[in-house]
Parts: structure tokens; sequence; C-alpha cells
């Protein structure tokens, strides 16, 4: 699934060790969430939003 | 993140556990036995899980460092494929040990026939490395389904 996540991460000027530690995962899942290659579950997906002060909808583009 | 540390160091002590008894049980076969590639599965087996184990412990160990957690939902459902995948696959190895029981017995460790822990232990043995096999192709593949 495609995302926003590494401008966000730019944005906030976060690694993506950073943003793994502010949501709770290793940070593979950060690397192949941003690269579209895993799809998050919905409290995951929430998280990172939470953690990029967005929304699910402005982070992932369906 | 202590929890993680615990279960890390039970991991570790199970290893260790293993290597030693891997350790004991190779001394007895050297010493009391004529040394077989057969009287050798009980050792190799042992040795290939951990071998896994040590790659699992120092990465997991460089994580818990960096304040990772040991797992998370991806790492969790890579093992349940991965485990999944070499379920499936080992019942054709067993298979084949089965039906080339005498293959496996005379051209590769040279015995008459293979008894029952040569054989479980091979089935093990194909299982551990298939299960290791699939683990990292998943850890790396990004796409899980």
């Amino acid at each position: 699934m495609k995302n926003r996540i590494k401008e966000f991460r730019a944005k906030y000027d976060l690694t993506q060790e950073d943003l793994a530690r502010k949501v709770g995962v290793r940070r593979e899942t950060i690397v192949f969430l941003e690269k579209g290659k895993y799809n998050p579950s919905l409290e995951l997906a929430s998280k990172v939003a939470k953690a990029l002060k967005t929304t699910i909808n402005d982070l992932f583009i369906f | 993140m202590k929890k993680d540390k615990i279960r890390l160091f039970l991991i570790s002590l199970i290893t260790i556990t293993v290597l030693a008894t891997a350790a004991i049980y190779s001394f007895i076969i050297v010493s009391e036995e004529e040394v077989t590639l057969g009287s050798l599965i009980p050792i190799i087996i042992p040795l290939i899980v951990i071998g896994f184990m040590f790659f699992f412990i120092t990465r997991r160990y460089k994580d818990i460092k960096q304040g990772m957690p040991l797992e998370d939902e991806r790492s969790r459902k890579v093992i349940t494929l991965a485990a999944a995948k070499s379920f499936y696959v080992s019942l054709y190895w067993l298979l084949a040990i089965s039906w080339f029981e005498g293959f496996f017995a005379n051209k590769l460790f040279g015995l008459d026939k293979l008894d029952a822990s040569q054989t479980v232990g091979g089935g093990i043995a194909g299982m551990a490395l298939l299960f290791f096999a699939f683990w990292f192709y998943y850890d790396r593949k990004g796409k899980l389904i």
C-alpha cells in the first residue's frame, strides 16, 4: 500500500529508528511499511498516524 | 522492555543447555563408538538449531540494546508464515525419507538401514532447516502474502 510515511517522517525530522521506537515496532517493519511492502494492521496504522501527527486517511493512499 | 530481556535470557539459557547436552553426547559417541555419519545425526541436529538460535539471539540482542522490541506484529506474522510453510514442505521431506530410506542409509551414511532415531532425527533436521530458510526468506521479502 502506497503511503506518505517518509514525507511525514522528514517533516518532523524523525529517523526510521525514532519512529519505530515511538510506535513500538522493529525498524524493519518501518522500512517495509515505507516501501509499501507491508500492509499494517489497523492498530499499527493508527499508531503510526498518531506518531506522525496525522490521520490514517492522510498517511495511506488507498 | 524488561520482559523482552527476560525472554531473550531464557532463550539463551535453553540454547546453552542444548549446546552442553550436544557436547556431552558427542564426547560419549567419540569415546565409545565408531564414528559414522549416521551416529553424528543427533549431534548435527542440535548444531543446526544452535546455529539458528545464535544468529537469532545476536540480532535480537542488538535490537534490544537500541530500544527496539523483541518482536512486533510483522515479525510474529513472519514466524507464523515460516512455521506453516516449513510444516507443509516437511511433509514432502518426510515422504522422501520414507521412500528413499535405502538411498539415504547406503549412499549417504554407509549403513544397512536407518534406525528410528536416525529417521526421526533426519526429519527434525529437515524441518529445522526448512523453518530457518523460510524465516530468512520472509523476513527479507517484505510482502508476506
